[in-house]
């Protein structure tokens, strides 16, 4: 997709991949201590059938865990995994288990994907579902030693802190990336405000003076000479016009606004003493530079063709921006395209491409009961993994 | 004969335009500044020009505020606003700084050579101001400002307002200043 390249996405897919690494890393380490303690006490007959059972899982979840990224993010199967790696502890008939260490791997999933407040409450309810775990596997606590309870304290907090800080540093990591695209995106805007001042604080001025003496040449000149220098004018007033339109583009005519805002102004404007009505409902998150820009374009080309040419007296523009898809919807009550001018006429070509170059869609029908004139804007966005 | 001083701050545009105006009988290009104080007022004192060309996008200066400030003086010269957009947003504006014409940097020399004859003969050609613009401008201004507005855009003078406004004549140009200071068009959109 398009879109792709233009956003600054590649920081979350690094990120992604260390996070990949590191799980994985976390996995073998816990299913190899967990046979060496198995290990170290002589395997038993039920510790030979553990040891299969266990590693045989830790590969197969980990495996899902990895293989599939939706499946890290779909919320039934962490608790599945970490419920089954629990199972594990409970039956190999102690909470000083083995496989404590894998079940605590299972929480590393959900920790880097959820808030402070969610990691919280997650930590406590591990801790909870293992002190479940030890008064129904045993040894039960409040018979045990003094040492036992001291290790069985650590089990409890074990959890909430693996999970709080795993937490913690995603969502600073979260946070960083976010920053790190919004000063690229300032970056950007401050560069093209300056080509665009350069373009029109010189280029555009010599343009006009070769314009100037241009002309009053021709009203020299006879005859081929004349119509020469003309020729030369034409051309230099095509540059003016194409200097225009990329003087026009280059500026955001957003200026650091939000959307709904920026499009709301414009319906202001246009719906002077309260005829026709112009609306902007709805509002989109945080979009990326070119989205942004696109959408306003398309978003008051739509309105301005409905008041100017098909006559309406009400236009309702509903904006929604849902996880992986930006929406704009524009709804008159004018005259309505006939048939065989739909998609064409330079300004829905100019929409439809638009569109087009975001790696979106654009559809014009006729309003709900054949009245007036829907348009449908739909640009893929992914938001990456922040909640 | 015409005489006339070129303001502009791009020495391209200075340059072309004395070109075309020397090569014009009946206008003589006799100065240019860059629209800095330091080199406008002594031209417009020695050159004493008829019509002044002023650029109204100059970089540290305001080419309405400019205008007002060169209508103020004694014998003061017609002023002729030349903009790269000589676009609708600043007909108002022009017309409330005294400006004599608005013309557009595209227009060819022909166009500009007869506006700066218009002017020298005492003529405006300035757009006329719709009623959109009117009602747009009473939203941006101050309310106490309205009727300067008003009195200003049917020609009153200095002297006219004061009175009109029970205002000290000296305080009439500094209202002036804060009126086109409100309706300043923005740089970024209308005249970039």
């Amino acid at each position: 997709m398009r879109l792709g390249a233009a956003r600054p996405s590649g920081v979350s897919e690094a990120v992604g991949r260390r996070w990949a690494v590191l799980l994985l890393a976390s996995r073998v380490v816990a299913v190899a201590m967990a046979l060496g303690l198995l290990a170290v006490d002589g395997f038993g007959d039920r510790d030979v059938v553990l040891a299969l059972v266990g590693s045989g899982y830790a590969v197969v979840s980990t495996a899902a865990l990895l293989g599939s990224g939706g499946m890290r993010r779909r919320l039934p199967f962490w608790p599945v995994d970490s419920a089954a790696a629990l199972a594990l502890v409970l039956a190999s008939g102690d909470w000083r288990s083995p496989f404590y260490l894998l079940w605590l791997t299972t929480l590393a999933a959900p920790g880097v994907q959820l808030g402070l407040r969610a990691a919280t409450a997650l930590g406590a309810a591990a801790a909870l579902a293992f002190l479940g775990v030890a008064f129904v596997g045993g040894p039960v606590p409040g018979t045990l030693g003094a040492t036992s309870s001291e290790t069985l304290a650590i089990h409890l907090a074990l959890p909430g802190l693996l999970v709080l800080s795993l937490a913690y540093a995603a969502d600073v990591l979260r946070r960083l990336e976010r920053a790190q695209e919004r000063s690229e995106q300032l970056g950007l805007a401050a560069e093209r405000r300056r080509i665009a001042w350069e373009l029109h604080d010189s280029a555009k001025q010599r343009v006009h003076v070769a314009h100037l003496l241009l002309t009053a040449l021709r009203d020299r000149l006879d005859g081929d000479e004349r119509e020469l220098s003309g020729q030369a004018i034409v051309e230099l007033e095509s540059a003016t016009a194409e200097m225009d339109t990329t003087l026009a583009d280059l500026r955001s005519p957003l200026g650091g606004r939000p959307l709904h805002e920026a499009l709301g102004e414009r319906a202001a404007e246009m719906s002077v003493g309260g005829s026709p009505r112009v609306e902007v409902e709805g509002s989109a998150g945080e979009l990326p530079e070119p989205l942004a820009t696109n959408a306003y374009r398309i978003g008051v080309e739509a309105m301005t063709n409905a008041v100017r040419h098909a006559g309406a007296t009400r236009v309702r523009t509903v904006l929604a921006d849902d996880s992986d898809c930006f929406r704009l919807d524009v709804f008159d009550d004018g005259r309505g395209l006939a048939d065989d001018r739909r998609g064409t006429g330079t300004g829905l070509s100019a929409m439809s491409s638009r569109a087009a170059t975001l790696g979106g869609r654009l559809e014009i029908e006729p309003g709900p009961g054949g009245r007036g004139t829907t348009l449908h804007l739909e640009i893929p966005h992914p938001k990456g993994p922040r909640a | 004969m015409i005489r006339i001083v070129v303001v502009d701050d791009h020495p391209a545009l200075r340059a072309g335009l004395s070109t075309v105006l020397r090569a014009e009988p009946g206008l003589v290009h006799v100065g240019a500044s860059g629209g800095d104080d330091e080199s406008l007022w002594p031209v417009l004192d020695t050159a004493r020009p008829d019509v002044v060309l002023l650029d109204f996008h100059l970089p540290g200066a305001d080419g309405l505020q400019l205008c007002l400030r060169i209508k103020e003086r004694l014998l003061a010269p017609k002023v002729v606003l030349y903009s790269a957009h000589a676009g609708r947003g600043l007909a108002l504006p022009a017309a409330l700084a005294g400006a004599d014409a608005l013309t557009s940097k595209a227009a060819p020399a022909r166009e500009l050579f007869e506006v700066i004859r218009r002017v020298a003969r005492g003529e405006r050609v300035l757009p006329p101001v719709t009623r959109e613009q009117l009602d747009q401008a009473s939203e941006q201004i101050g309310e106490e400002d309205l009727p300067v507005l008003g009195l200003l855009l049917q020609g009153a003078s200095r002297t006219d307002i004061a009175a009109a406004l029970a205002l000290p004549v000296a305080e009439v140009p500094d209202r002036i200043r804060r009126l086109l200071g409100a309706l300043r068009p923005p740089i970024a959109q209308d005249t970039l």
